[in-house]
């Protein structure tokens, strides 16, 4: 188990620094081009699953945005996020539809199986949670979306059975590293 | 390219993938290849189709029928069977929701008969991703007439001329923006779409994009012509994967055929169209910080003037209009500002997309003609509730907007007329909510939600949503105080008046609409730290026990029952309610309609329990009593020995009163005895009640009639110091039709009545009884029982908007009443004196009326007569001795007003209580209201309340909240069979057996319990 | 990108129109005729299945793509199953009776095809159908 992690970790410094690398190569092509900021962000945290201050520096200094700008919209949008998160991010839509159904109950349920609140990753930084307002899946409500992938009419009595095949997907390729 | 023998239209949107499209898809091809049928059978995926709720989809062409609910294994025999031989497959088509009859054709389905698809209808038909089959169904045609024959002021004005309005909620003239941006000075323009589709509740913007792109992209060509754009934005969404992807495939095939760049169509006209993907902020779907977010900066509104037509993205003029107007634009320049008018009304003209969902059948996107009333669109075209429970309200506008209360079923959807109401159309997000809702809670969600939403910029905005926020949570929680609905009025109209934007400036909207219509919700979680709805989980111990008027703790004498400790049941119902026995027999039994056991199969029979709890009694216990020598000094009059006066003076005996019961009858009871038939309650039943009341020092003296015997004076002179008026509902209404007046026409409380208390009444041979409520099918099963061969009910509405218990209605069809729907009576028909027959008129169903039901209208030219020789009137009851408390204060429906908390009148002195303040209602309402004033008369009398019967204690049976619910059915109810019923008063429902008992309280899920 | 998919003018623009409208066509609600073979017990057992296979493979083999066929339950002449209604666009239903596979080729092809009633077969004509 320590070894494992001991990997993983290993392996995490060697990538961000080759991610911040490849980083440097968008922050190139998005130079001089209006409204560049917002995109760049959002591709630096697609590389690296969330904005580390080094990403925030040289977005700052390759865009030639003052940091504090950087900053200030990092903090004013939901979506980026300054601290590691999981591989799978678990939104939970409270939109009216989703609460008028229950979602409610279904958030309290993932928030009791991963032992996390909202806002949190898991220790195995498998997944994150987050709260959405409507995925406009009113249909299916209550609905929760685990990366790109909306899953319809959760019961919280099924949220163990949800979540199962993304810790599969985990478990196969920890084999893979370790084979 | 061959052309294929069907086709097959696959719904591939967020919704349909969700539930499983994409396995569903590969199926249907595997099928098809093994059948050799892959190059005769084409597949178009197709964007979302909007029936969302019954996805996976597809439409099978030609013909289209409708499949739905699908899954991968379904699609060998679909293969086999349809696409093979012809023979469509049934089982998978879309089935009525209350008839149960299939439906083949897509173009039938109510849900999509009943739409006006103009925006919409490309959406299931062409593939999403396919320009030429958007071209192919005349896209682009309206771009091409802009481009190569139209100046853009005359673009603008055939714009004008349709009336076309922003569809994203303010409803802007479209025209005006686009002409104002016109004028504007710079040569440097901007078109921008915003699909920031962040109202919680609406998704026609994605179902647009991910079905039609193309229809979005070709309004936003149109309008830049019009503006002397080159440059185009859309702002979408992150939470919209699917969308986002169609939209930028859409634009590089724009570009690929020479739709977008430069030399458009081979003008001289050029545009770009660029994506920007926000970043999860609502506020972004305001139109300055949207243009901001696309700047890359903070999305911060900021104040107007200048506004956007001026100085817009980067300072420049700029226009944004929402994904469902640009997608109007086209249809506009390809059809014409006459067609485009040719629906909705003349300030709203064209169509309107609204996302239906919430407590609905048929939950998906809906395109109607602008201005059809909001009954029509939640149950003609949504199908109603589900389950059979009551419209509550409909929440349109979002975060931004308000409620819709069943009284304004009737309104036209429009711009004004929504405002109006204290509501906005918003972006059309339309939620259903049914008598499960709390109001309050609503309001808190959307408070919650503006104010996580909030960008934090302006302080009203910030600052004056987390106190309205504050004290809406607090109410909900049962700490709501006197004053904090005036509080919240004068907060959230600061907040309007003085908030940056948009979103600040109608975030209280939820709340003060929920005030407006809903402020008896707010006041029951205020000073009865009660939700109706049985939401709020602080002030809800058990759903059941909420419904229950009288409180009554259901979970803890069903358990008690369960472990065969009777008496101990019995005791726990009479803490709230001495009238078990009664109860057991007539209450339309609230709590069974709340029941959670009904999610897992049925409710549980609590009704059938109490039945036989009841019955397990043989000397009737008395409850706790509470002696006081200083109460039982205080002299209290009770006027009327219903079962308000009854409970009333139940409640006053328990804290030490003796109060005197005047009842003018012959015998103690009210309605119980007078109206309510001997077969569904027996007399000793109801006599054993009264007796326990009579033996805890009350003293009932019959035949003493107010206004005739004693009056509110001579009380007073009396040394009475308090009176209870249980006056009850009993007078009969006038039917108000020629030839009323004379033998053969009776009232129905009356003729009960009579035969109740007298034992005897004459019955004619054939009967006519007109009216729907309980009273009209007690006297028609009466009348039969008394040797009338044929009964009739007539009715002028239909049959489930009847305000009789639908067990009585169906009981009374058993043994041979026979119901006419949808009649009404326009004469008294009469030979000389004699009655011989009714004059009636056919009625057919309107618009929807302030009750919330379908309006009965007569039918021209319908009239016909039927023959009787009897009519009983049954269509409504009046306050009873009206005359003799003339001095009091009534309601707008003409009862006793009186204090809902403690049943005070406006004379301090006098309290009221059950039928008398709230017109006909049921036997646990009265209770509750005799309960109520019991407690208001301590109140008044000894300065304090007593009322030690209102705190619930955690019964002490065994429960083990881990174990799997018990799995066997609800118990049957036994009847006995409808031809032993004939010409006696035998009571007709049964008793379950011990056994059955014990397994039926099993049933229960405790709701109650807490660790 | 290929510069031969550019459409430089409204004309090349409504020559793609009408060239995948007609691929598209089959999903439009319009008809030219409509050939319901009627499935009930009775049908199926005096052969309406292959009926109905004769039906569609002379469809397919006409490549008419304006024509629908469909089936329906019993339409209560038990006596002359196999029975098929066939209804040309603004013309009244024909009701052919005791049908197999080469009678309701012929149907199909006569009547359908090129609008000339088979009285052979008529079982009745108009509203009746």
């Amino acid at each position: 188990m320590c070894a494992d992690a001991a990997i993983r970790c290993q392996e995490g410094e060697v990538d961000e620094a080759e991610l911040l690398r490849r980083l440097d190569e968008v922050v190139r092509d998005y130079r001089g081009k209006p409204g560049a900021l917002i995109p760049v962000l959002q591709i630096a945290q697609g590389i690296l699953g969330y904005l580390p201050v080094e990403a925030l520096k040289r977005i700052s200094l390759g865009l030639q945005v003052p940091y504090s700008e950087v900053a200030g919209v990092v903090g004013f949008y939901s979506y980026f996020s300054t601290i590691p998160r999981g591989k799978h991010v678990i939104r939970v839509c409270l939109g009216t539809a989703c609460y008028v159904r229950g979602g409610k109950d279904v958030l309290e349920a993932i928030k009791h199986e991963l032992e996390i609140d909202v806002g949190g990753t898991t220790e195995d930084r498998v997944f994150s949670l987050e709260v959405a307002r409507c995925f406009g899946a009113c249909g299916l409500a209550p609905a929760v979306m685990v990366d790109k992938t909306v899953h319809k009419r959760v019961r919280p009595m099924k949220i163990r059975q949800l979540l199962a095949p993304y810790y599969e997907m985990e478990s196969m390729q920890e084999e893979r590293h370790v084979g | 390219m061959t052309t294929q023998r069907m086709h097959i239209g696959m719904c591939l949107g967020t919704s349909c993938i969700a539930s499983g499209a994409i396995e569903v898809r590969d199926a249907l091809l595997r099928e098809l290849a093994k059948n050799g049928l892959k190059d005769k059978v084409d597949i178009v995926q197709t964007g979302c189709n909007g029936f969302c709720a019954n996805g996976p989809i597809m439409v099978v062409y030609p013909g289209g029928f409708f499949y739905q609910k699908l899954c991968a294994a379904d699609m060998a025999e679909l293969t086999q069977e349809h696409l093979l031989k012809g023979r469509p497959v049934e089982r998978l088509m879309f089935r009525h929701p209350k008839t149960h009859q299939v439906i083949p054709l897509f173009k039938d389905i109510p849900f999509f008969a009943r739409q006006e698809l103009r925006v919409l209808a490309n959406k299931g038909h062409i593939a999403a991703e396919r320009i030429e089959e958007y071209i192919g169904r005349e896209g682009y045609e309206g771009a091409a007439r802009a481009l190569t024959e139209m100046s853009p002021e005359a673009i603008i004005a055939e714009v004008e001329k349709a009336g076309l309005r922003g569809r994203g909620g303010a409803g802007f003239p479209t025209a005006i923006k686009w002409k104002l941006c016109r004028a504007a000075a710079g040569d440097r323009k901007f078109i921008l779409c915003n699909a920031d589709e962040g109202d919680p509740g609406a998704f026609m913007d994605r179902s647009v994009l991910e079905s039609d792109p193309h229809a979005v992209i070709e309004g936003m060509i149109i309008a830049a012509k019009a503006i002397g754009a080159r440059e185009g934005w859309v702002y979408c969404r992150a939470e919209y994967p699917l969308a986002l992807e169609r939209l930028r495939t859409a634009i590089a095939q724009c570009h690929e055929y020479g739709l977008l760049g430069e030399r458009i169509l081979g003008t001289d006209f050029c545009l770009d169209i660029r994506v920007a993907e926000g970043s999860g902020a609502f506020v972004c779907g305001e139109e300055t910080a949207l243009m901001r977010s696309i700047e890359g900066k903070r999305g911060e509104p900021r104040p107007r003037p200048p506004f956007p037509a001026d100085r817009g993205l980067w300072d420049r003029p700029s226009v944004l209009n929402n994904v469902e107007t640009f997608a109007n634009v086209p249809l506009i320049l390809r059809h014409g500002a006459d067609w485009f008018r040719s629906v909705g009304t003349r300030t709203n003209p064209g169509t309107k997309i609204f996302a239906l969902t919430g407590k609905v059948n048929n939950i998906g996107l809906v395109e109607v003609p602008m201005g059809m009333s909001l009954g029509e669109i939640v149950f003609d075209i949504g199908g109603g509730i589900p389950n059979g429970k009551q419209f509550k309200a409909a929440q349109i506008g979002g975060p931004s907007g308000g409620c819709i209360p069943l009284s304004h079923l009737d309104i036209p959807v429009d711009y004004e007329s929504l405002t109006e109401i204290g509501a906005i159309m918003g972006s059309g997000g339309l939620i259903v909510m049914d008598e499960d809702s709390c109001m309050v809670d609503m309001a808190r969600f959307f408070l919650e939600f503006t104010q996580e939403e909030s960008c934090g910029k302006c302080p009203p905005c910030r600052i004056g949503t987390k106190r309205m926020l504050e004290i809406v949570t607090r109410i909900c929680e049962g700490q709501g105080e006197e004053g904090d609905i005036e509080r919240l009025i004068e907060l959230g109209e600061t907040i309007k008046d003085t908030a940056l934007c948009g979103l600040g400036q109608t975030a209280p909207n939820p709340v003060l609409s929920t005030i407006r219509h809903f402020r008896h919700e707010y006041e029951a979680h205020i000073r009865d730290k009660r939700c109706p709805a049985g939401v709020c989980t602080a002030l809800v111990r058990a759903p059941c026990q909420n419904a229950c008027p009288a409180g009554v703790d259901v979970p803890g004498y069903v358990s008690l029952i369960g472990e065969k400790r009777y008496a101990e049941a019995l005791a726990l119902h009479r803490n709230r309610n001495p009238l078990p026995g009664v109860c057991s027999r007539v209450c339309f039994h609230p709590c069974e309609g709340k029941c959670r056991r009904h999610t897992l199969d049925e409710a549980v029979s609590v009704r059938g329990l109490k039945r036989f709890m009841a019955d397990q009694e043989v000397v009737t216990q008395l409850p706790e009593i509470r002696e006081s020598a200083a109460n039982a000094a205080r002299k209290v009059a009770i006027v009327g020995a219903g079962p308000a006066g009854l409970a009333c003076a139940y409640f006053l005996a328990r804290l030490g009163y003796r109060p005197d019961v005047f009842e003018a009858e012959s015998q103690p009871g009210g309605m119980l005895v007078q109206a309510i038939p001997a077969y569904r309650l027996p007399r000793e039943v109801l006599a054993r009640e009264v007796g326990m009341i009579e033996r805890l020092g009350v003293d009932i003296r019959t035949g003493r009639r107010l206004g005739r015997d004693f009056s509110l004076e001579s009380l007073r002179a009396d040394g009475y110091q308090a009176v209870f008026l249980g006056l009850g509902c009993c007078q009969g209404t006038r039917l108000g039709i020629p030839g009323e007046d004379g033998p053969g026409v009776c009232e129905a409380i009356d003729f009960l009545r009579g035969f109740n208390l007298e034992g005897a009444r004459e019955v004619g041979r054939s009967v006519a009884v007109i009216g729907g409520g309980n009273a009209a099918v007690d006297a028609a099963r009466t009348a039969l029982r008394l040797g009338a061969k044929e009964v009739t009910v007539l009715y002028r509405r239909s049959q489930d908007q009847m305000p009789a218990f639908a067990e009585e209605v169906e009981a009374a069809s058993e043994e041979g009443v026979v119901f006419e729907m949808l009649v009404a009576p326009l004469e008294i028909l009469r030979d000389g004196d004699e009655l011989r027959g009714v004059k009636c008129q056919r009625m057919q169903l309107g618009g929807f009326d302030r009750s919330g039901r379908k309006r009965p209208v007569a039918v021209e030219g319908s009239q016909f007569e039927i023959a009787v020789d009897q009519v009983i009137a049954a269509i409504g009851q009046q306050l009873a001795g009206a005359d003799c408390v003339s001095e009091l204060r009534r309601s707008r429906r003409d009862f006793l007003l009186a204090d809902p908390m403690t049943g005070q009148t406006s004379a301090p002195w006098i309290f009221a209580g059950g039928d008398a303040c709230t017109g006909p209602a049921s036997v646990p309402e009265a209770v509750a209201g005799g309960e109520r004033a019991a407690v208001g008369i301590d109140l008044h009398l000894s300065g304090k309340a007593h009322a030690f019967w209102r705190e619930d204690a955690q019964p002490d049976t065994l429960f083990d909240p881990e174990a799997d619910p018990v799995a066997y059915p609800r118990a049957a109810c036994r009847c006995i069979p409808a031809d032993r019923r004939q010409g006696n008063f035998k009571e007709v429902e049964g008793v379950m057996s011990e056994a059955e008992a014990l397994r039926e309280a099993k049933r229960c899920l405790r709701c109650d319990y807490r660790e | 990108m290929s510069d031969d998919k550019k459409i430089t003018s409204v004309e090349k623009l409504r020559e793609l129109k009408s060239r995948v409208k007609r691929e598209i066509s089959l999903r439009e609600d319009g008809y030219q005729a409509c050939v319901t073979v009627h499935m009930g017990t009775c049908g199926i057992a005096s052969g309406a299945p292959e009926v109905l296979d004769a039906v569609l493979d002379e469809l397919e083999f006409s490549g008419r793509t304006d024509i629908r066929v469909t089936t329906s339950g019993c339409i209560g002449v038990c006596s002359r199953e196999p029975v098929m209604t066939v209804e040309l666009l603004d013309e009244k239903k024909v009701l052919y009776g005791d049908l197999d596979p080469d009678k309701a080729r012929q149907v199909f092809r006569d009547h359908v095809l090129e609008g000339k009633v088979v009285p052979r077969y008529v079982v009745t004509l108009g509203d009746g159908a």
